[in-house]
């Protein structure tokens, strides 16, 4: 089941889900909604994943930063966000979606028990400014059935935008290994 | 959890979930697909600045089809009014559309409980498509929240037709460093609004 804004809230205040900082005026009726961090990366190079990818970091102008459409940007979210007993899920904001942003590309399930500032997969349509601090998106929890196995693995990490590690796990696969 | 089809279909009976007209044919084994209305939405500036009301084109979609040229974007929108006040609806393609290679939403599917009104589609196509008013594009499910309900009351209720970003509004904007662009399209921009029935893409385009 998906939770209402008003469960979000509960759950924040009784520590089962991390949104910090957490503003109850962010809170929809049924997701919470995030702002753009101050750091954003181009992917330049991705072609090979069993290579690292090259990336440039973006300065900032006049505080904002101008995103080419066809081109590919890592972000991330300002607040920490996760919890240890619901699932995240993190998407664009309508308003965003409507100006033909993407936000992530189709990985919006996240770990239950990462508690980080996620990585955004930017893909612009549409040559368009953002800006750190921006509402940019919402993320959405939802209750499980089962035994909970909280995520340990690397991008639960970090804080920053992080790279595709697809060529750490190709560098371990029997099949691709000796291809490099 | 998600609702099946007829479960849906009977919450639309009591009036639990919205959806008009109704058509029952359009009821999946999970969810019901939602046809494309008549008219889409294209921006008129070439770069987007969120803080700026953004000028749009009207553009209908005519019975012989509308082309979306490939890494193209617009605004359509259901015919039917859709959404629920105690489901949460979310839109997806229909595993037809997506096979033609397009998106109609870039990443934003969720919709609030509480909001009624045509669903804005955020038509991404990657290869040339051709788009007829009154196809099946996408569909919407249902699924039940949990905890108490707060509803709806934004600023896209009640959306008849495609809505653009009203992002403009938000009144976060004045916290933030940073300057917007004077409203309204650029004049270069708008000698750029659409001639035909086609919506052009990324050609051209400093990449």
């Amino acid at each position: 089941m998906i939770l209402t804004g008003e469960a979000i809230t509960e759950a924040v205040e009784c520590g089962d889900i991390v949104i910090d900082p957490f503003d109850p005026a962010r809170v929809n009726p049924n997701s919470c909604n995030y702002r753009l961090g101050s750091e954003v990366v181009r992917v330049e190079v991705a072609r090979d994943p069993k290579l690292a990818a090259v990336q440039q970091r973006l300065e900032p102008v006049d505080g904002r930063f101008l995103l080419r459409k066809g081109r590919f940007y890592l972000g991330h979210t300002l607040e920490r966000i996760g919890s240890t007993r619901y699932v995240t899920s993190l998407i664009g904001r309508s308003s965003i979606g409507r100006l033909g942003l993407f936000v992530q590309l189709s990985a919006d399930l996240g770990h239950c028990g990462a508690v980080h500032r996620w990585t955004l997969e930017l893909l612009p349509t549409i040559d368009i400014y953002v800006y750190p601090g921006q509402v940019i998106g919402q993320v959405s929890f939802w209750s499980t059935t089962g035994d909970v196995a909280a995520y340990q693995g690397w991008y639960g990490r970090h804080d920053l935008p992080m790279a595709s590690k697809l060529h750490t796990d190709l560098a371990d696969h029997p099949d691709i290994r000796g291809l490099r | 959890m998600i609702l099946s089809g007829p479960e849906i279909k009977r919450q639309i009976e009591t009036a639990a979930i919205t959806v008009t007209p109704f058509d029952p044919d359009l009821i999946n084994p999970n969810s019901i697909d939602l046809t494309l209305d008549d008219k889409v939405l294209r921006y008129l500036n070439s770069i987007i600045d969120p803080r700026v009301e953004q000028q749009v084109a009207e553009i209908e979609v005519p019975p012989e089809g509308l082309l979306l040229e490939p890494l193209s974007f617009c605004l359509g929108s259901s015919r039917e009014i859709v959404g629920s006040n105690e489901f949460v609806p979310m839109v997806h393609a229909k595993s037809s559309t997506a096979r033609a290679g397009l998106f109609v939403h870039v990443t934003a599917d969720l919709i609030d409980i509480g909001s009624i009104g045509c669903i804005t589609f955020q038509l991404f196509s990657t290869l040339p498509l051709l788009v007829y008013p009154g196809m099946r594009i996408a569909q919407l499910s249902f699924w039940k929240p949990q905890g108490e309900i707060n509803l709806y009351s934004g600023k896209y209720q009640g959306s008849t037709g495609p809505r653009k970003s009203m992002i403009f509004l938000d009144r976060y904007w004045e916290t933030l460093p940073g300057a917007g662009e004077p409203a309204g399209p650029s004049a270069a921009a708008m000698s750029d609004a659409p001639t035909g029935q086609r919506i052009s893409s990324w050609k051209g385009a400093d990449h």
